[in-house]
């Protein structure tokens, strides 16, 4: 299963893609089969064309938690919920099921979550 | 302190004017990101994992109460309500939008704030000792060099696309409060055989994946060819450093590559070609910016204030505060305050704005306006009359900053991590948390004594690890957080580079381990031994012991 993210350009808000458009909760995220590949390669193209709108655009692997979907790198259990720090900032402060499901994840961290992982310079 | 004229005010003016438009191109789609981003990062602005950071230049670690008053403003207006002090005395705000920066800059322009030169491959904000102006052991006050080196380097059109970024600290003490020999130049104010002063100029120190402790370039350089021999340095720099590689890019790559007496050599010729009269400070200029630093009418007290010691006999926790956090002023009657945003369980670094309101109000009532961060990601009021302690320590207590734990093992120093960075491999801050909660008992702190733990969630080393007593890097094995300890590293005038104890650990496992290496510290140390000295007599192995015998 794969989602897609980015984070908004004007206000740096990480987002996701639901349908050709990019909401802010993990939990309204459009979710892509195994054999979904050529749709997620579309809306990913989608999202680069869109520069004035989002930047960073990629996709990313997720794995079950709690009955639901959850990132499976740690950084992007992170981006989705907010800095484990602060748990009132962020994304996480609204609570909840997703948020809850996204806590609980374990599996792997940023360097396997990320597909077609580029380091930036 | 250095405050601008018209001439620097009306440019941090057309500054912020100038990325106001940029901004406005980059949302109208005129400005690809690629074009955007190194624009935005010569303001500052980095695009970290939640939101914009924007990372403010605090030159030498020095601010006045309107500066940090407005500080706290932007933190509550703009972000979550707080700030984070970084290790390079600079301030970090994390939850910055886009569209508000412009409005951001403005603000901080009109208290002589900016962010530029906190990003990119240029000369970096200078730091200093943050007990400068302040403390007895001083040669000469090194926020006058500091501020110098700053207006020379500021925009400098030659080292604005130097192959990595550059740093410069100053220290005119003998104790090294700023991690000069981390620095890719670092600065000691000496005194010369014939009175005058000068600095020891030491080159190529650096943390990060290939550390190094700077090496000395010249033992003694007069004080007034500062510029033209950073020059020199910079010139052999820019023009050999390595530009094909990132990793190799740094000072410290060209200056082990070399040698330190061939890199010398060619600086000296370097220098030798400069047209010193060109390059040097005209007197007058050092003149005016030496009297921005003119010592503060200090009243005349006497070395004992009867207020101040009635008031610590009656209160064990002044006694404490007065222990660990209040340091020697040159001047009778006076002392220098550190105030650790280093509570237990909170954020190292981190101050609300609430905190930064009242560290302001006790800066300019009591500290002579004057207020300092320190690389430990802690502040300090330099000016403190030894009456006003018990006052001062109050209104501290009061805003939760009075935690007395300067120098101890709760006085963590951690980078944001992967809670925040966008480079990180691990997480820093709840590794700080859990670690600084084993020692949240002052007395216990307080009997382990002197012990800097240092945590960097990835090798970039923000966090300053391979210096700390011990210190912690977070790395990414297998798709896991894992930390790997190392021991024996010291930032201060006794600098190393720390070895790595053994296998790294899972976070869970981080705090114990630290708890195991104190234990085996109490149990093995003799008479007044710091940590650090048990562990230059007695190496790595009891230590080794004591961690992996017990994760076993």
């Amino acid at each position: 299963m794969k989602a897609i993210t980015a984070n908004r350009l004007i206000d740096g808000e990480v987002v996701f893609w639901k349908g050709g458009a990019w909401v802010d909760g993990f939990g309204d995220a459009q979710l892509f089969d195994e054999g979904q590949d050529a749709e997620v390669e579309t809306a990913v193209a989608t999202g680069k064309a869109q520069p004035t709108v989002v930047i960073d655009v990629y996709s990313i692997d997720l794995t079950p938690s709690d009955g639901r979907w959850a990132p499976v790198s740690y950084r992007e259990r992170i981006r989705a919920l907010g800095p484990t720090n602060e748990p009132t900032h962020g994304k996480q402060a609204v609570g909840g099921e997703v948020v809850e499901a996204l806590r609980h994840a374990d599996g792997a961290a940023r360097s396997t979550g990320r597909v077609d992982l580029i380091r930036r310079k | 302190m250095y405050l601008y004229d018209a001439i620097d005010r009306e440019f941090l003016t057309d500054r912020s004017n100038e990325f106001r438009h940029q901004v406005a191109r980059r949302l109208a789609g005129e400005l690809t990101e690629d074009q955007f981003k190194p624009l935005r990062l010569m303001n500052g602005l980095y695009l970290q994992l939640h939101a914009y950071m924007l990372r403010i230049a605090i030159p030498y670690g020095s601010l006045n109460s309107r500066q940090v008053r407005r500080l706290a403003w932007i933190g509550r207006t703009y972000d979550k309500g707080y700030g984070h002090f970084t290790t390079r005395q600079n301030l970090q705000f994390h939850w910055i939008k886009l569209k508000d920066v412009p409005d951001i800059l403005d603000a901080m322009a009109e208290v002589d704030l900016h962010a530029i030169q906190t990003s990119g491959n240029c000369i970096r904000n200078v730091t200093a000792d943050p007990y400068a102006g302040a403390t007895a052991e001083e040669i000469d006050d090194p926020r006058v060099w500091s501020e110098v080196l700053r207006q020379w380097s500021t925009l400098h059109p030659e080292f604005s696309f130097l192959p990595r970024k550059f740093k410069i600290a100053v220290t005119g003490a003998l104790t090294d409060r700023a991690a000069v020999k981390t620095h890719d130049i670092g600065l000691f104010l000496r005194k010369g055989r014939d009175g005058a002063i000068g600095f020891e100029v030491v080159a190529g120190g650096g943390q990060g994946r290939t550390p190094y402790i700077a090496q000395t370039v010249r033992s003694y350089l007069p004080a007034e060819h500062l510029l033209s021999y950073v020059e020199a340095i910079l010139r052999v720099y820019n023009r050999h450093g390595r530009r094909d590689n990132i990793y190799k890019a740094r000072i410290k790559i060209l200056v082990a590559a070399l040698g330190i007496e061939e890199f010398t050599r060619q600086v000296e010729e370097e220098w030798g070609k400069i047209n010193a009269e060109r390059a040097d400070l005209p007197a007058a200029e050092l003149d005016r910016i030496r009297a921005a630093f003119a010592q503060p009418r200090f009243e005349t007290l006497p070395d004992v204030s009867d207020a101040f010691e009635a008031a610590r006999a009656a209160s064990p926790a002044l006694q404490r505060f007065v222990r660990n956090n209040v340091k020697p002023h040159k001047v009778p009657g006076y002392a220098i305050v550190e105030v650790s945003l280093k509570a237990i369980g909170q954020t190292p670094g981190d101050a609300t704005a609430d905190q930064l309101d009242v560290v302001a109000d006790l800066g300019e009532r009591y500290s002579l306006d004057d207020i300092r961060v320190t690389h430990a990601q802690n502040l300090v009021l330099p000016h403190v009359k030894l009456d006003d302690l018990p006052a001062v320590h109050a209104a501290l207590e009061a805003a939760g900053l009075a935690t007395a734990n300067i120098d101890l093992a709760s006085d963590i120093i951690a980078c944001p991590g992967l809670d925040y960075c966008a480079l990180a491999n691990a997480r820093a801050i709840p590794i700080a948390q859990d670690i600084a909660r084993k020692f949240a008992d002052p007395d216990r702190a307080e009997k382990v004594g002197e012990l800097k733990i240092k945590i960097s969630g990835c090798i970039n080393a923000c966090g300053h690890h391979h210096v700390a007593h011990i210190g912690i890097l977070g790395v990414d094995k297998k798709g896991e957080e894992f930390y790997q300890l190392s021991l024996g590293g010291s930032g201060a005038e006794d600098a190393s580079i720390g070895k790595i104890l053994g296998p790294g650990l899972s976070a869970d496992k981080v705090a114990p381990a630290i708890d195991a290496l104190v234990e085996a510290y109490l149990h093995i140390r003799t008479g007044e031994e710091r940590f650090l000295d048990t562990y230059r007599r007695v190496g790595l192995e009891p230590f080794k012991e004591a961690v992996y015998a017990q994760a076993d």
